[in-house]
C-alpha cells in the first residue's frame, strides 16, 4: 500500500493509494509525483480543494464515484470553466486532483454529476484540512504539495 | 429607478434596483445603506461573491417577487437569507454570527453564475420559511477590474466591499 504526504498550507496529512481497486489510476499516479501547486477552493463543489495537474492525461475510467465522500482523493476532469475566467479556447477541461473536507459537497459538471476516479482515502490528518481549508478560503490560499511518503 | 455602488478595493460598479418587481425588498435594503464588510468567495454557486449583513444591518425579508434560485445571470445581485436550522455543516470559513442564520447579499459576477451544486438543492427552495432568495438589483455594467478583484478574492482571501446609495 503506498503512502503519500498532502502538505496544504500550514498542515500535513496522510492518505493511501487504492492500488487495489484503481490498480492503473494509481500507478500513473505514483509517476506523477511529487505534485506541487497553487491549491485552489472549489466553487461549484462545496468543501472541495484541489490542483491543476500538469498533464491532461488520459487516465482511465477506474473505480468512478458520483458520490464522493469526505476523506476520499481523486482525479477527474474538470469543467474549464470553474478553474479561470478565461481559459484557453482550445481546452475544455483540466486534469485535477482534490479532495472534499467536508459533507455537503459534490463533485459536478456543468450540467450533473460527474465521475471522479478515487485514488486513495485520507487515512490521518483530515480533521486538519478541515481546519486549514477554511482559513485559507479567508486568508488566502497557498500551495498543495502530494508526495510519496 | 434607485442606483447602488459597490466598492472593490479601489474599483466599483453600478447596480440598478428592480425596485418595480421587488419594492419592498428595495426598500429594506436602501435603508440600511451604506454596508461594508469583507466579501467571501462562493463555493456553491460559481462566480459569487457574498456580503454577509451583520449586527443591525441584518435583513430578515419575507419573499417578494420570483424566486431567483439557481436561475441567475452574471451581474445579478440577490438578497439571500437562510434560517439558522439549515446551515450547511460546520461553516468554519464564515464568521460565528453566519455559521447559523445567514443573510447577505449574492453577487455574481461572471460565467458561469449559481451552476454547480447550487443548483440542485431542492431541500432548501420548496419552503420560503427556511430561505428566500430575491433577485433586487442587477449592474448596469460589470467593469473588468470589477470582475478581477472579485475572482482574486477566490485565492487571495477576503477582501472588504462597501456598498452604498448611489447618488450622481
Amino acid at each position: 500500500m503506498t503512502r503519500v504526504r498532502i502538505a496544504l498550507g500550514e498542515v500535513e496529512a496522510f492518505a493511501e493509494l487504492d492500488e487495489v481497486a484503481a490498480p492503473r489510476t494509481t500507478a500513473w499516479l505514483r509517476e506523477l509525483l511529487p505534485i506541487r501547486n497553487r491549491a485552489i477552493h472549489s466553487m461549484e463543489n462545496g468543501r472541495e480543494v484541489y490542483a491543476l495537474l500538469d498533464t491532461q492525461g488520459p487516465i482511465p475510467e477506474e473505480n468512478q464515484t458520483i458520490y464522493q465522500c469526505v476523506g476520499d482523493l481523486f482525479v477527474y476532469h474538470k469543467p474549464a470553466i470553474f478553474v479561470e475566467p478565461a481559459w484557453p479556447r482550445h481546452m475544455r477541461t483540466f486534469l485535477v486532483i482534490g479532495f472534499i473536507y467536508e459533507r455537503d459537497s459534490a463533485i459536478r459538471g456543468m450540467s450533473g454529476p460527474l465521475a471522479t476516479n478515487i485514488v486513495g482515502r485520507i487515512t490521518q490528518g483530515m480533521d486538519a484540512l478541515a481546519h486549514e481549508a477554511p482559513r485559507m478560503r479567508k486568508e488566502g490560499f497557498g500551495e498543495i504539495a502530494i508526495s510519496v511518503v | 429607478m434607485r442606483r447602488l455602488v459597490f466598492e472593490l478595493e479601489g474599483t466599483t460598479a453600478i447596480a440598478e434596483m428592480h425596485e418595480d418587481i421587488v419594492p419592498g425588498t428595495c426598500d429594506a435594503v436602501w435603508e440600511i445603506l451604506p454596508v461594508e464588510g469583507m466579501s467571501i468567495h462562493a463555493n456553491w454557486a460559481s462566480r459569487e461573491i457574498m456580503l454577509h449583513l451583520q449586527g443591525d444591518k441584518i435583513l430578515r425579508l419575507p419573499p417578494e417577487g420570483p424566486s431567483s434560485h439557481g436561475i441567475v445571470a452574471p451581474g445579478d445581485i440577490v438578497y439571500f437569507w437562510r434560517a439558522p436550522q439549515m446551515s450547511r455543516g460546520k461553516q468554519l470559513a464564515y464568521s460565528s454570527e453566519f455559521e447559523r442564520e445567514l443573510s447577505e447579499f449574492a453577487i455574481f459576477y461572471g460565467e458561469p453564475s449559481g451552476l454547480g451544486l447550487a443548483t440542485s438543492d431542492p431541500a432548501r427552495e420548496s419552503d420560503p420559511t427556511l430561505q428566500v432568495t430575491t433577485l433586487f438589483a442587477t449592474f448596469i455594467d460589470l467593469p473588468a477590474d470589477f470582475v478581477d478583484k472579485c475572482e482574486e478574492i477566490r485565492h487571495e482571501g477576503l477582501k472588504r466591499l462597501v456598498v452604498k446609495r448611489y447618488e450622481e
